[in-house]
């Protein structure tokens, strides 16, 4: 706002932003430094940089523990349920942005809707209809809950994307001899892939980080997915903070390695309001 | 294939995914809440209103009400002045702006269960950072989940840090369409500072401030993940929220139609502001 900044003035600029980054780093730099140091030290020492580092929380995670199976299961449903979602939501998204459609109005209403219930709410009739269908502790049943929560993010964002773009791109394709499908696929997708990026990105973070419909489908230790497993890990035999601290590591770096690569789509998407939680 | 063709395919497909997954599991939410049923995939038994009776006669159905209003409003309260705060300082212009604003943002990626998980090992009562800083400081030691009290205001404290870079991006984008020459216009009136956010900012930011406010206040009330986490609702029950109890119903007491009961109320509470929000941001048509 201010041009001419006195001094005081800038000092208290620097100070806050002092304590908006510690206030927001300090933790997640406390979670990795502890994943870091030796077990050994890890009780007894409380110095903000460890004398030495180490892995062997890691390896101890990665070799006694179940958290790579529980990779696996978090990367196939988040990778499978990120494809399902951009395919139906892109198809949706565009129906109801080119075409006079009665009750479109309704149609993205709803989704909108969808897009605001608590994954709680839904995840009772949900286990209930999967129970029946034998769905019940299955990667497939978990993808298919985790779409509740990304299709309608995605319809959402994607309603606003195609909303902006001109229908003349695809009609001069299609005065040139392209068939509507056609026009789609090589005129509108290419124009809509920044749109597709950041509803990838969103909707990997909602099933790479969902506890709630984890807890709620899956039973075996087999199936589990990250989050689940991690927090079972507390508890379940004495507190190793260590291997606790690595893995929650581990689960966040995918997240923050998208986010300093593609940082720009994360600010749109947030300042659109993509994310719930 | 005609245009038409591919247009109705298109929605068709969608639609029928759309109604498999989300309309047809909400509408079977709320027949369940008519049924008694003790296991997943047992009988159902029609019980009419039974199940609604059951559940509000409980006093959890109303201690749970409230503790889910004061947590979300505790929440949104700290959310939204930290956000606002965030976003001011961050529109300013300093140099290392970008690493911060960045650094601002990180809270909101990491799962609830990373969380919940650094802060219970933050105040872990034997060497946890926060327990050591608080005895060097000499003070004595926070219970943070022994009281009612205390457990209620670590829920809130945990939520406020996940959620308020969602806020602070939110106000930051909102700040950057404020006009400058507005601000330069009260500086030559002499206004001071705090007169131009009051006057000024407050009023540009309003409308970003009811969509916030609104969402904020859909998705605290009804949230499970931290709760359960934390708390599990504990102690005795002072942090447990209809989310809470809706799964104890369903999941540890196998009255599934009372945990479908509380979910159809959640759902029509959360229905009255998403109307609200509805109402005061009507659908544009393209």
């Amino acid at each position: 706002m201010g041009r001419a900044k006195t001094l005081p003035r800038r000092l208290g600029l620097y100070i806050a932003a002092l304590v908006i980054s510690v206030y927001s780093a300090f933790p997640i730099y406390w979670m990795v430094v502890s994943s870091l140091r030796e077990p050994t030290e890890l009780l007894t020492n409380v110095s903000l940089i460890p004398n030495v580092l180490s892995l062997e929380s890691y390896r101890n995670l990665l070799e006694l523990t179940d958290y790579p199976r529980h990779f696996m299961n978090s990367v196939i449903v988040a990778v499978v349920a990120v494809l399902v979602t951009m395919v139906f939501s892109v198809m949706i998204a565009y129906a109801v942005t080119r075409q006079r459609i009665r009750g479109k109005k309704v149609i993205v209403g709803a989704m909108l809707y969808a897009y605001m219930f608590p994954p709680l709410l839904i995840a009772i009739p949900i286990f209930t209809i999967f129970a029946r269908l034998g769905l019940s502790d299955t990667l497939t049943g978990l993808i298919a809950s985790h779409l509740t929560l990304t299709l309608p993010l995605g319809v959402w964002f994607l309603w606003g994307f195609f909303k902006s773009m001109p229908f003349e791109l695809e009609e001069a394709a299609m005065v040139d001899g392209c068939t509507r499908l056609g026009a789609f696929l090589r005129v509108v997708l290419p124009l809509a892939l920044p749109g597709l990026i950041t509803v990838a990105i969103f909707s990997f973070l909602l099933s790479w980080t969902d506890y709630t419909f984890a807890l709620v489908m899956i039973g075996s230790d087999a199936n589990k997915t990250l989050p689940v497993g991690l927090a079972s890990m507390v508890g379940s035999f004495d507190l190793r903070w260590g291997e606790i601290m690595a893995g929650s590591t581990l689960i966040a770096l995918p997240l923050f390695a998208a986010f300093a690569l593609m940082s720009q789509y994360f600010i749109q998407g947030l300042g659109a309001g993509a994310v719930k939680g | 294939m005609s245009s038409k063709t591919t247009i109705y395919g298109f929605l068709f497909v969608g639609l029928a995914v759309t109604l498999a997954l989300i309309v047809a599991p909400a509408v079977y939410a709320v027949s369940l809440s008519f049924y008694q049923m003790d296991s997943f995939v047992g009988a159902p038994k029609w019980v009419g209103f039974a199940n609604y009776v059951a559940v509000m006669q409980a006093p959890e159905f109303w201690r749970a009400l409230v503790n889910g209003a004061i947590y979300a409003l505790g929440s949104i309260v700290f959310q939204v002045v930290l956000g606002i705060g965030f976003a001011l300082v961050l529109n300013e212009a300093f140099p290392g702006r970008n690493l911060v604003r960045g650094l601002s943002i990180l809270p909101y990626l990491l799962p609830t269960v990373v969380v919940i998980l650094t802060f219970k090992w933050m105040v872990d009562g034997g060497i946890g950072i926060v327990t050591k800083a608080v005895e060097a400081m000499g003070l004595p030691p926070i219970n943070w989940f022994e009281s009612p009290g205390a457990a209620m205001a670590s829920t809130i404290l945990v939520s406020v840090w996940m959620w308020t870079p969602f806020v602070t991006t939110c106000f930051l984008a909102a700040l950057q369409t404020v006009p400058q020459s507005l601000y330069e216009a009260a500086r030559v009136d002499g206004t001071t500072a705090v007169q131009r956010f009051f006057h000024i900012t407050l009023p540009m930011l309003k409308p970003i401030l009811t969509v916030v406010v609104l969402l904020r206040a859909i998705w605290m009330f009804n949230k499970f993940d931290v709760i359960w986490l934390l708390t599990r609702g504990g102690p005795v029950g002072a942090t447990e929220n209809l989310a809470i109890l809706s799964y104890r119903h369903a999941f540890n007491l196998f009255d599934i139609g009372g945990g479908a009961a509380i979910a159809t109320i959640s759902f029509a509470l959360l229905s009255v502001a998403v109307l609200i929000y509805f109402w005061v941001f009507p659908l544009e048509d393209d």
